[in-house]
Parts: structure tokens; C-alpha cells; sequence
């Protein structure tokens, strides 16, 4: 499950800001009582202490309630045509019971969003994303045999991660978890769906279920976690601290979403934003696939790459530079991350720095230490992968750790 | 089907346009096959005849047909025009009668505001020509670096490709200064409102969702008058027109079939490879060109080889159409009081005045019918005595605004009271007209659109206005006849530069799709 957009304008929200069906526990357990608003939900920035619910993510199991995620059920005999005029990757190769990473495009090829598709059956997907996406998909689907429904409100999510989660699911009398590989999706009772998925690149799982089990799944887990596994609740900005380290993008802050963009050429194509592989030309048509081969023939025209930078200070906000003081871009998402020890960073650089010309990156990082201002220069290395990996994320069946 | 029957090109419809493509292709050696629906060729552009009478179907009278096209097709010596004057009608019989930027009362006297209004038509004439040449090429590409607010972004381009500068700058800033304006305003700053304004209040709106009073009606003026504002008579009548196109396409080797709808297009790998018939046969071509509507094409295309956002707005097009027409076969010429026989060979308008024109506007927008709707009509069988064999005459009536969408529906008694509504309106001026009929012949834009496969029954196929034009016609990014799927074209009304009798869509069109090379 992906993290929320940080938006720099807030989106108008229709009504007084919503409470998740969990919100009798997030509430309980929000000892700060700091929320934000995702999208027209209150969401936990942080509950107790943001050091000990990033440290609990890596080390032990986590509850994070995504219950905000946009949710858009797509069913009907046409429903795999539909996705597949949408996204870039061929969802034919998404088999039911599995879950697909994507992107999609406008017709100019730039990216709208990304996000995940559960394939619940044969004709049966739900789309998750950050962004709202209901009267756009709503167009996508005109003239096909299918129904588009925006279950963000009535279908709630939970997400269970970290290294012991598999632990406190077996615990909770989950039957049958062991065998479920990354990215498998099952309704492991009636109306609960399980997916081995996550935004922390760590072992984990995500719960969909109608609101109504809300509280009764999280008193499950809860007490099934609580003893021996060491789960707590996590709120967005530890969540932010991981999905960098696993290199995940996000919609407003490493890429600006082309619906929430009115400038020219703010848009990014998937090849810029690194996920060129996903596209599939030849699965037939889909949205901005002219555009997109014209994008492949004329090149990219920047690169979001990952950047470990030399120093301890986050490069939050700094200007990248090559050689001797060219400009070529700006770092997008940065943080210290305490797990890899490494200053790491998303930057978007101008094409071809970054992928062919990767030496003598260097990143101008602003200081400040106690209310004075320093510049430090710092070298950037540029990285394939993502920062953090660990092979227990994959493993099957997962070890209790 | 065997491989020599691959063509380089296929055209949907052979209305007028369709023709100018095929024969444009042709002309450069490309092999051509054009597929009509009906059993005519023509379109909205064909005569019918009815016992010995010739009708003009829909439309009957050229004012836009491009000289380029004349010129390039080779046209001048199979066409004959006559040059007919306007007489606009007065209710209270005080006619007159406009010669090209000459108006004067039909019996010969002065009008008080001739001089004035010549000046006014005159420099729309002036600011038009400078449009055409952006009419007979693709609409330029606006895609880099631009945003689509819409006509804005004629502005540069008028400057940049249209000998602006030359016309001084006083001109250049009337220019500005009214063409994004209304043509109400601007006729009634300089002349009282009555027949004469009328007359020109009226070529501002023909076929078209708007009212002298609404923006844009300046533009569409200048390009109603892009060619000299002149109207003509087709000898042979408009089927005429067609039919010369046709023998152009034909003898240089281009097929045209009749009774052959285009149901779908074989797509393979996004590259067009056929057309599939209505009557399941598959005929192979490299490239593909449709003058049906926008959102008919996309659909002939397959919806799915559009992107999302192109699907929206073709779905959106706006093509209400809300023009009717009236053919009346006469046993006899009738008289209006005032006017020679000559003149009544004349176009005549009713158009009384701006505001009679606004007035009948209103209408529309309820869905109903106007009690005294503006009409152009002609008695080509005056001017034409081959399409009157039997010795009857004809009484060509376009009527407007009548509603595609009537409350309560389209039906005979709907129709019965349109045939009324404009025999009365003729009537009030020459009032021995009910006597002559020997029937009549009555199409509302549904009828239209039914008969011809016009959207909406659309005069342009895609409304003409300033969110429709240019670079955003019919759709913003599908403004340059390329339409979506490599090698398929959209060359009719709906595309650049619209509709009208002129050829220019279809030529347009096909010249582009040779230069992309999608026929090689
Ligand atoms: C009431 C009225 C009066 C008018 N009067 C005038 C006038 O006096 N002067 C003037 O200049 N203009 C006039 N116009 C406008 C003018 O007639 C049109 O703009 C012009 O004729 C359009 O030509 P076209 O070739 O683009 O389209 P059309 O003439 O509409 O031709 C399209 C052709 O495509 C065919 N077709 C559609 N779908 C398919 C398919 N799937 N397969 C095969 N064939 C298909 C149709 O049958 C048709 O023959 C008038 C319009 C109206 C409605």
C-alpha cells in the first residue's frame, strides 16, 4: 500500500474532516492527538514517538490504518479491458489472487498516479491509489461492459508490517498465511482479503474488509501482537521515513500528478520517473501510448533517481549540482535513515545526469543548527534498487524473526 | 479478397468532402475507394430529383466554395456558377436588394445606410481573406507550450501568418478589437437595425447554436465571407457540385461505391488495415480517411484505440444541429410585391432585423419551434431551367433555428407544423404562394441527421464555434485530420477549417495525410 500525497495545496474537502472506522482505537492510542488531513480523513502523524514506531517497523510489527487510500472496485466482463486501457503494464499477467505495482498516464503520457490492482477474481479488481480518480475512471470505462464503484468509504484498510507480522497473524489464527508469496491476495475468511503487500520494502501484509469489521479485526490483531510481537500503532510520518528507504515515489512530492497540475511540462512520463520497465507496448492500446513511444523515441528529459549523499544532514529541499556548480536539478524527498545508516535521498535531475552521467553529482544541503544557516556541499552517489532491502521480505513462509 | 485489391486509401462518405479527398489522393496516383452509406453520392452537397424536378436537397447555394480547390481539382470547367444578389425582405415591402457590398432599394433608390454598411462588409470581407489561408491548410499545432483557452491563440497566429502588419496598424487593432466580439454589437455601433442589418446579422448564425448577439459571430462572419462573401447559384444544381468532384476522383482511377457503409476498422497494432462493411466484408486499405462526424468516426475507430481524455471530449462535441429544410415544388413562380421577375430569382432572405433574428433564437433553447423563423430561400429553377424539366419550380427553403431536440419529439404533425410555420412566414411577403404549392418536402435536423449521418443534423457537423475551431476542431489534440490510430483521418465538416460546401476539409486533409506519408 502506498503512502499518501503531501500536497502543498490541500484539496477542498467536502465535508468536515472524516474519522476511519478505526478511529475509536487510533483515537485511544493518539496520545499526541497530531493528525493530518489524507484525504478528507484524519490520519495519526504520530502517536507516541516517531523513533520508536520507525524502529518498531523494522523491528517488530506495526499497525497503520489506510483506510483513506482511494478504493475503486472495477467489475464486469470488461473489467480487465478497462484496467489494461488504463495502466501501463499488462494486467492480463496479474492472475486472481495476485496484486500488481503500476502506473498510469494521461494522453499526453504523463503519469496520473500510481498505485496497486487486487485482482479478486477473473472480473473482479480494485484499484488503490492516493489520488481521486472515480470521474476519470468513470470516462475510462465509458463504453465498456463494467461497473466502476469508489468503495473508498464503505471498504476499510489496515496494514500490518514489519518483521514479526507474520508471526502475529498466525497468532490471530489466520489459517493458511504461511504459503502466501509477496504480492499473493487471498480472503483468508469471508469478507476479509489479505495481501502479502506494503509500502515499508519489510515483510508485511494489508487487510481489506467492509467498515462494519473494522474494530473487530484490529482487536484481533491487537491482541494477538501486543505480547509477544511488539505491535503498535504507526501514524504517516514514520511511514514517510520507510517508503523512502524502499525507494517508493509519491504522487505531489517526487512527481507532480498530471490532474493536479495546470503549468506546461510539469507532467513526467514513467521512463522519468524510473519505471520504464513496466510499460507494456505491446499489450495493445492504452492511455497515452502514442505519446509515451513518442517519449521513448525523443528520449527522456529527466531522471528521479535515488541518491546516497555523503554527510549526515538531510538534503531536504537542496539544489543538485554537477562538476562545478551546473545546476542539473533538486532533491525531491530526502532523510537520514537510521536502518541503512545512509544520508539518502529522491532527486529529480535533468536527462542524460543520472542514468549515463552519474559522476560528480554533488548536493548544496542547507543546515541549520540552532538558528543559523550553513551550506554544506556533499557528494551524491546515485543508486540502483532500493536503499533498503532484507531477505526476509520474500521469504516463503516467513520466519517469526 | 484478393491482395490487388489493397488500396492506399479508403474514404468514408462521399459527401462533398469525401470526394475532394478521394479526388486530391487520386489526383497524386494514390488508389482510392470511397464508401458511401446511401444509395447517392453528394451528402448534404446532392440534388434530388422528383418527377422531372430537381430538388437542392439540403443545401442549395455555394458562398464558400475555395477557389484552391476549384483551382486544384480542376474544377472551373465542369461547374457553372450564376452570382446571384441578395434581396433582403421587408415586412412593410421596402426591399433591398444587396449586389455584392451594394445595397440599395429594390426599386432602385438609395438606402440611407448603404455607405455605412458597405464599409462594415467590406472590411469583414478584408479581416475573412486574411483567415483563409489558415482555413486552406492544417490548423497549426499548438501542442508545444501552449494552453487551449481557445481563440486567444489566434491572435498570434492571425500576426504571425497573416500579412497583419501590412494592413496597417489601425486595421490590425479593429481586428482585435471585434473579432472574439459580437456581431450584434458591432453592426448596431454603426447602423440602425432593420432589414439591411439584418441580412448581415443573419450570414453570422447560419447553421449554428448562436444568435447575433452571442460571441464569436464576428469570427464566423469573417469566415462566411472568407471567399468574397458572394453567393452562387450551382447550375445543374448542388448535386452538381458533387458530381464534378466525383468525375475528378473517377477519372483518375478512384472507386466509388454506394450502399457500402464502413462499420468498423481493422486495427493492428495501432496501425489502420482495413475497413469491415456493414455487410461483413473486409476490404484492405494502408490508411483510412472519415468525413462522418467526430464521435461517429471515433466510433468507427473503436472507442478503445482513443485515449480516455479524447473519448470524453468526442463524447462532448457539440453538434445540435438547427437548421431545417424546406423544398417546395411549385406549380407556378409566385409573386412578391415589389420584386421583378429577375429579382426574384434572387436569394431572398427574411431576416428582417437583428433582433427579429435573436428573437427566433430564443426559441431553440426551449426546444421549440420559432413562430417566425429566419429563412433563406431561392427559386433556382428561375435562374436554372434544366433541373425543372416538368416545367414546375422550386422553392428552396433553409429555415432556422429549428431544434434537433423538439419538445415532444420529431414526428409528422411536428413536421406538418414546421411546413406551416414557414409557408406562413413566406407567405406574409408573397402571399399567393399557398395556391402554387404543388407539395412540399420538409427535413428537421433530426431528418437530417437521419438521412445524411450528420451529427445532430449539424450544418458543420461539430458546432462552429471559437472552442471548436482551429487548433481545438473538433477536439483539442486531434486538430490536425490525424486522427488517433496511424493512418486514419478525419476529412469532413467536423474537421478544420468546417463545414460549408468548400471542399477544404477533405482537401485539407488529404494533402496532410500524404505529407505524414500514411498512404506510401
Ligand atoms: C439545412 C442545411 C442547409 C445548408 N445549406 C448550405 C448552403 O446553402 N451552402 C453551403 O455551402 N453549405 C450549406 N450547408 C452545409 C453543408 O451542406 C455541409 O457543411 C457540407 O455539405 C458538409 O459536407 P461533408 O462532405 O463534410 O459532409 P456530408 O455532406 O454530411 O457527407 C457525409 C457523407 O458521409 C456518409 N457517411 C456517414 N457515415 C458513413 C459510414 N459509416 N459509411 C459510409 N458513409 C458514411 C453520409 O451518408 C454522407 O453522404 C447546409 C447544411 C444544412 C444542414
Amino acid at each position: 500500500m502506498r503512502k499518501p500525497a503531501k500536497k502543498t495545496e490541500k484539496r477542498f474537502t467536502p465535508q468536515k474532516t472524516q474519522t476511519t472506522p478505526f478511529h475509536p482505537r487510533t483515537n485511544q492510542f493518539n496520545l499526541m492527538q497530531n493528525w493530518d488531513d489524507w484525504a478528507g480523513y484524519l490520519a495519526a502523524n504520530v502517536y507516541e514517538s516517531f523513533e520508536k514506531e520507525y524502529f518498531a517497523i523494522r523491528n517488530q510489527s506495526t499497525l497503520l490504518d489506510i483506510s483513506p487510500m482511494c478504493k475503486y472496485r472495477i467489475k464486469g466482463p470488461d473489467a480487465r479491458k478497462v484496467l489494461d486501457r488504463v495502466v501501463i503494464r499488462n494486467v492480463k499477467k496479474i492472475r486472481t489472487g495476485r496484486v500488481g505495482y503500476t502506473l498510469w498516464c494521461d494522453e499526453e503520457g504523463m503519469t496520473i498516479d500510481d498505485g496497486t490492482i487486487f485482482r479478486f477474481g477473473k472480473q473482479d479488481f480494485m484499484l488503490l491509489c492516493a489520488e481521486h480518480m472515480y470521474s476519470w475512471l468513470q470516462d475510462a470505462a465509458w463504453g465498456y461492459d463494467v461497473e466502476v464503484i469508489d468503495e473508498s468509504h464503505n471498504i476499510c484498510g489496515l496494514a500490518l508490517q514489519g518483521p514479526t507480522s507474520y508471526s502475529v497473524i498466525k497468532e490471530a489464527g489466520f489459517k493458511g498465511v504461511e504459503t502466501m508469496k509477496p504480492f499473493d491476495l487471498r480472503e483468508v475468511e469471508p469478507g476479509l482479503w489479505l495481501s502479502r503487500t506494503g509500502y515499508t520494502g519489510d515483510l508485511g501484509y494489508e487487510f481489506l474488509t467492509e467498515n462494519k469489521n473494522a474494530l473487530k479485526l484490529w482487536d484481533r490483531l491487537w491482541k494477538a501482537g501486543r505480547q509477544n510481537w511488539g505491535l503498535i500503532p504507526i501514524g504517516l510520518e514514520a511511514l514517510e521515513l520507510v517508503r523512502l528507504e524502499t525507494g517508493f515515489i509519491a504522487p505531489g512530492v517526487d512527481f507532480q500528478a498530471a490532474h493536479a497540475v495546470s503549468r506546461v511540462g510539469r507532467g513526467r512520463t514513467p521512463f522519468e520517473l524510473g519505471f520504464g520497465k513496466l510499460v507494456d507496448f505491446n499489450k495493445g492500446h492504452f492511455n497515452g501510448r502514442r505519446a509515451l513511444l513518442e517519449h521513448q523515441k525523443n528520449g527522456k528529459r529527466y531522471n528521479l533517481v535515488k541518491l546516497d549523499i555523503e554527510d549526515k544532514y538531510p538534503a531536504d529541499s537542496s539544489y543538485v549540482y554537477v562538476g562545478k556548480e551546473k545546476h542539473i536539478g533538486f532533491v525531491t524527498s530526502a532523510a537520514w535513515s537510521p536502518t541503512t545508516k545512509r544520508n539518502i535521498a529522491l532527486a529529480e535531475l535533468e536527462a542524460p545526469y543520472g542514468d549515463t552521467i552519474r559522476d560528480g553529482i554533488w548536493v548544496e544541503v542547507y543546515v541549520d543548527k540552532e538558528g543559523k544557516w550553513y551550506r554544506i556541499n556533499a557528494k551524491a552517489t546515485v543508486v540502483d534498487g532500493s536503499f533498503f532491502s532484507n531477505p526476509r521480505t520474500r521469504q516463503t513462509p516467513p520466519g517469526p524473526f | 479478397m484478393s491482395h490487388s485489391d489493397k488500396f492506399d486509401v479508403i474514404v468514408i462518405g462521399a459527401g462533398h468532402n469525401g470526394l475532394a479527398a478521394a479526388a486530391t489522393l487520386a489526383k497524386r496516383g494514390k488508389k482510392v475507394c470511397v464508401l458511401e452509406r446511401t444509395n447517392a453520392i453528394g451528402g448534404m452537397a446532392q440534388s434530388r430529383d422528383n418527377d422531372g424536378t430537381s430538388v437542392p436537397y439540403i443545401a442549395h447555394l455555394l458562398h464558400n466554395l475555395n477557389p484552391t480547390v476549384v483551382k486544384e481539382l480542376g474544377l472551373s470547367s465542369a461547374i457553372k456558377l450564376k452570382e446571384l444578389p441578395t434581396i433582403a425582405l421587408d415586412p412593410d415591402g421596402r426591399h433591398i436588394e444587396i449586389a455584392g457590398n451594394k445595397a440599395q432599394y429594390t426599386d432602385g433608390s438609395a438606402h440611407p445606410d448603404a455607405a455605412i454598411y458597405e464599409e462594415i462588409r467590406a472590411r469583414i470581407i478584408k479581416f475573412g481573406q486574411l483567415l483563409e489561408p489558415m482555413a486552406a491548410r492544417t490548423a497549426p499545432d499548438l501542442s508545444e507550450g501552449a494552453s487551449f483557452a481557445g481563440l486567444p491563440e489566434l491572435m498570434p497566429l492571425a500576426k504571425l501568418g497573416l500579412k497583419m502588419k501590412l494592413m496597417g496598424k489601425k486595421e490590425m487593432r479593429e481586428f482585435m478589437r471585434i473579432a472574439l466580439s459580437n456581431v450584434y454589437d458591432l453592426i448596431l455601433d454603426d447602423m440602425e437595425d432593420g432589414v439591411l442589418a439584418g441580412s448581415l446579422a443573419a450570414d453570422s448564425v447560419w447553421g449554428m447554436w448562436t444568435g447575433p448577439r452571442s460571441p464569436g459571430t464576428v469570427l464566423s462572419l469573417m469566415y462566411r465571407y472568407c471567399t468574397g462573401g458572394q453567393s452562387s447559384l450551382p447550375i445543374g444544381g448542388m448535386g452538381a457540385i458533387s458530381h464534378a468532384i466525383a468525375d475528378v476522383a473517377k477519372n483518375n482511377g478512384a472507386q466509388i461505391r454506394t450502399n457500402s457503409a464502413a462499420e468498423k476498422l481493422v486495427v493492428e497494432d495501432d496501425q489502420v488495415t482495413g475497413v469491415v462493411l456493414k455487410d461483413g466484408t473486409t476490404i484492405e486499405t494502408k490508411a483510412v480517411m472519415s468525413s462522418a462526424g467526430a464521435f461517429q468516426s471515433m466510433m468507427i475507430g473503436g472507442h478503445e484505440n482513443f485515449d480516455v481524455e479524447a473519448v470524453r471530449r468526442l463524447r462532448n462535441v457539440r453538434s445540435k444541429g438547427t437548421t431545417a429544410k424546406v423544398n417546395i415544388v411549385l406549380k407556378d413562380v409566385p409573386e412578391i410585391a415589389g420584386l421583378s421577375d429577375s429579382q426574384m430569382a434572387s436569394r431572398l432572405l427574411i431576416a428582417p432585423s437583428a433582433y427579429y433574428i435573436e428573437q427566433a433564437f430564443n426559441a431553440i433553447k426551449y426546444g421549440e419551434m420559432p413562430p417566425a423563423p429566419v429563412i433563406e430561400a431561392v427559386i433556382p429553377s428561375l435562374s436554372d431551367t434544366s433541373i425543372a424539366a416538368s416545367g414546375k419550380h422550386v422553392l428552396s427553403a433553409v429555415v432556422q433555428y429549428i431544434p434537433y431536440y423538439l419538445e415532444g419529439g420529431w414526428n409528422d404533425k411536428a413536421r406538418n407544423k414546421l411546413t406551416k410555420i414557414v409557408v406562413d412566414t413566406l407567405s406574409k411577403y408573397a402571399p399567393d404562394l399557398r395556391d402554387k404549392i404543388d407539395y412540399t418536402e420538409t427535413l428537421s435536423p433530426a431528418d437530417i441527421e437521419q438521412e445524411t449521418g450528420a451529427p445532430g443534423g449539424h450544418w458543420h457537423h461539430c458546432e462552429f464555434s471559437t472552442d471548436q475551431m482551429l487548433a481545438v476542431r473538433p477536439v483539442n489534440l486531434l486538430a490536425r485530420y490525424a486522427f488517433g490510430i496511424k493512418g486514419f483521418y478525419l476529412c469532413g465538416a467536423s474537421a478544420h477549417p468546417g463545414g460549408d460546401v468548400s471542399g477544404l476539409a477533405g482537401r485539407n486533409s488529404a494533402l496532410q495525410l500524404i505529407k505524414d506519408g500514411a498512404a506510401s
